[in-house]
């Protein structure tokens, strides 16, 4: 049954500002622990930017602007050797963007946030003894409108203590509701949800270059602080890019593209920026370059491989790292289409028995065990080598010839087949051998003028 | 012939080995026992790089290959075996049927495929990779097998018969060519390999 409103009205008017029948942790959520830091005179930017900093401590991180940040920590403390570790490194944060932080914590995001608005290094781990800690605390720092503040210090009210002292009815009727839920918040007596600050999921960084530079080389090394910031900016995510763009501005010509594309999700700055090295080799540029802007789009999750014990190759350890390195390069140097992996269709034909993978395939990185045997068993022979388009053959006295006469070694094989896709075809094949024992896998075909083809090489 | 047992010990130690001999070096079976009893060490090196002259294509050089693919494909950490500038497609539904695991074969071509190839012996991500090179220069083919050997990978160069004239260095050269028993197996050069072998690759 819903509760009638006069009900909660009732309720309303009973209690005290400070709840009795309901203790202030029952609303805490969940035995958390939040930091509220105060920075005094920070803009937005440096603030943004330091949100995305302060991922690192813990992932629920929120803005309180213009001047605040909140972060829940419970999970975190065991992390950084407890409260004073966990103040000392989000101090030091704090330091590379020079402000000057407070730092207060507190079981509720806005105990925490207030006192450190108060100037108070609060640490407040139990909510048992959040009120008395809060009681000192002067009024201003909850940030009320002035003329509020200013009646309640005629009333004599200056302290947190105080004002949660007041009834809750009067308080409410006479300074508004929205100052009755926030000290309901403040308390823990209400949750106080606060939105995870949402770090942004493009990574754009513009460089303008001091000198304008031509050499490859030295535009790679002016381009190196850009990469050490994707590498923090990836990280911060636990993502990898797939796709890297470089433009480089010059004075007149058009801007210059220099696209990075990999087959699997990188993180790492320092091979991005060797992979990256490698395709601006092969850019031309018309102009020197004047700034620089790096660009990545479409992050992927990225899971950390764990360094195996033994290297590649020694007692039969695996690949690892290396497999994605060696297949970028190789990509990079010789273009996209230059390395390929093999993959079987459910086709009877050999032009539709197998397929090139676009992309090389990426290994798994430890199988769990060798299959067992092979998925496709051939029926018949097939060569080794494939032919992508048969080629004719010369045919003398109604028999095949190349180099020579060739000899039909084998039974025919007749492969039909095809006929609903356009694709049709009607041979019959034969392992021929030709005079200097290479063994060919020849066909005849059925239709009309019975040409002779080479389709494949058995190795 | 009893040999002084000091002496035995003294010719165990992996790095003396005499003229007939092989010193002790890791390899891995070729799948056929009359060319393993031939090699050094009877097996294919596990790392280095081998060469395989041929008269042309087809001879008879994969099926030779296939078992030490296979089984190194198979491998539950296995890494890949890169075949660059192969001169056909090679024919997946053959391999499959022969026991490779296609997830761990990468066909690479392009422009330079004895760079390409020097970059997969040398990377440690292959446990093989085969090549195959139209005119390579000894000076190459040198930088080939130090690449092998940093990589800990069983390099495979296929190069023209003809090439038998010229040095080089792989720690194994082989002429292969077709005969009425399958293929002739000419051992050119190897730690202690001499001699030749006819086997039949497919029985």
């Amino acid at each position: 049954m819903l509760p009638a409103p006069h009900q909660q009205r009732i309720e309303v008017t009973r209690a005290p500002l400070r709840g009795v029948s309901r203790a202030p942790a029952a609303h805490a959520q969940a035995n958390e622990l939040w930091a509220g830091v105060h920075l005094p005179g920070i803009d937005e930017e440096k603030l943004a930017g330091l949100a995305e900093r302060a991922q690192r401590f813990t992932p629920r991180v929120s803005l309180a602007p213009p001047d605040g940040l909140l972060l829940e920590v419970r999970g975190s403390l065991h992390l950084f050797a407890g409260v004073a570790g966990l103040r000392a490194a989000l101090t030091d944060e704090c330091r590379h963007l020079q402000v000057q932080p407070v730092l207060a914590f507190a079981p509720t995001p806005l105990a925490a946030l207030t006192a450190a608005r108060a100037q108070r290094a609060l640490e407040v781990l139990q909510a048992a003894q959040l009120i008395g800690a809060l009681a000192p605390l002067p009024l201003s720092a909850l940030r009320w409108p002035p003329d509020t503040l200013e009646r309640l210090q005629r009333m004599g009210v200056r302290t947190i203590g105080a004002v949660l002292r007041l009834p809750r009815a009067g308080f409410a009727r006479r300074f508004g509701a929205a100052q009755l839920a926030m000290l309901d918040a403040l308390t823990g007596r209400t949750p106080d949800v606060r939105a995870a600050h949402q770090a942004r999921a493009r990574f754009r960084r513009r460089l303008e270059l001091d000198y304008e530079l031509q050499s490859h080389a030295l535009l790679l090394a002016a381009l190196t602080p850009l990469f050490t910031q994707l590498g923090a900016f990836l990280e911060a995510r636990q993502c990898g890019v797939v796709e890297l763009e470089c433009r480089l501005t010059h004075r007149q010509a058009p801007v210059s593209r220099c696209v990075l594309r990999l087959a699997s999700p990188f993180s790492d700055a320092q091979r991005l920026s060797e992979l990256f090295g490698g395709q601006l080799q092969a850019l031309h540029l018309p102009e020197p370059v004047r700034a620089c802007e790096l660009r990545a789009a479409a992050l992927v999750p990225y899971a950390p491989e764990c360094a195996a014990l033994w290297q590649p190759g020694e007692h039969g350890g695996g690949a690892g790292r290396e497999t994605y390195g060696f297949i970028e390069r190789l990509r990079t140097q010789l273009g996209p289409a230059a390395v390929h992996g093999l993959t079987l269709l459910p086709g009877h034909r050999p032009e539709s028995a197998w397929a090139v993978t676009g992309p090389p395939p990426v290994a798994p990185a430890r199988r769990a065990a060798p299959e067992p045997g092979p998925e496709f068993p051939a029926p018949q022979r097939r060569p080794l080598w494939l032919l992508t388009t048969p080629r004719p053959l010369g045919v003398r006295d109604g028999l095949p010839r190349r180099r020579g006469p060739l000899r039909l070694v084998s039974e025919p094989e007749r492969i039909e087949t095809g006929w609903w896709d356009g694709g049709e075809i009607a041979r019959d094949y034969y392992t021929a051998l030709d005079i200097h024992g290479v063994r060919l896998w020849v066909f005849r075909e059925r239709a009309a003028p019975h040409g002779w083809y080479l389709h494949g090489v058995f190795g | 012939m009893g040999v002084d047992p000091k002496l035995a010990r003294l010719l165990a130690h992996p790095g003396v080995w005499r003229g007939r001999s092989a010193a002790l070096l890791q390899v891995l079976p070729t799948g056929f026992a009359a060319l393993d009893g031939q090699l050094p060490g009877r097996g294919w090196p596990r790392t280095g790089l081998i060469e395989i002259l041929i008269a042309r294509f087809g001879s008879g050089e994969l099926d030779l290959l296939l078992p030490t693919l296979a089984a190194l494909t198979r491998a539950a950490a296995a890494r890949w075996c890169v075949w660059v500038a192969p001169p056909f497609m090679p024919f997946a539904p053959a391999l499959a049927s022969r026991g490779i695991a296609l997830d761990r074969v990468a066909v690479v071509n392009g422009a330079r495929p004895l760079w390409a190839l020097e970059q997969a012996l040398g990377s440690g991500a292959c446990d093989v990779a085969l090549g195959w090179a139209r005119r390579p220069q000894a000076r190459e083919i040198r930088r080939l097998q130090l690449a092998a050997e940093r990589g800990r990978t069983l390099g495979v160069l296929f190069r023209p018969r003809h090439a038998a004239r010229e040095p080089s260095a792989a720690v194994l050269r082989l002429t292969l060519a077709p005969c009425a028993a399958g293929v002739r197996i000419t051992l050119l050069k190897g730690r202690g390999a001499h001699g030749s072998v006819e086997l039949n690759p497919l029985a």
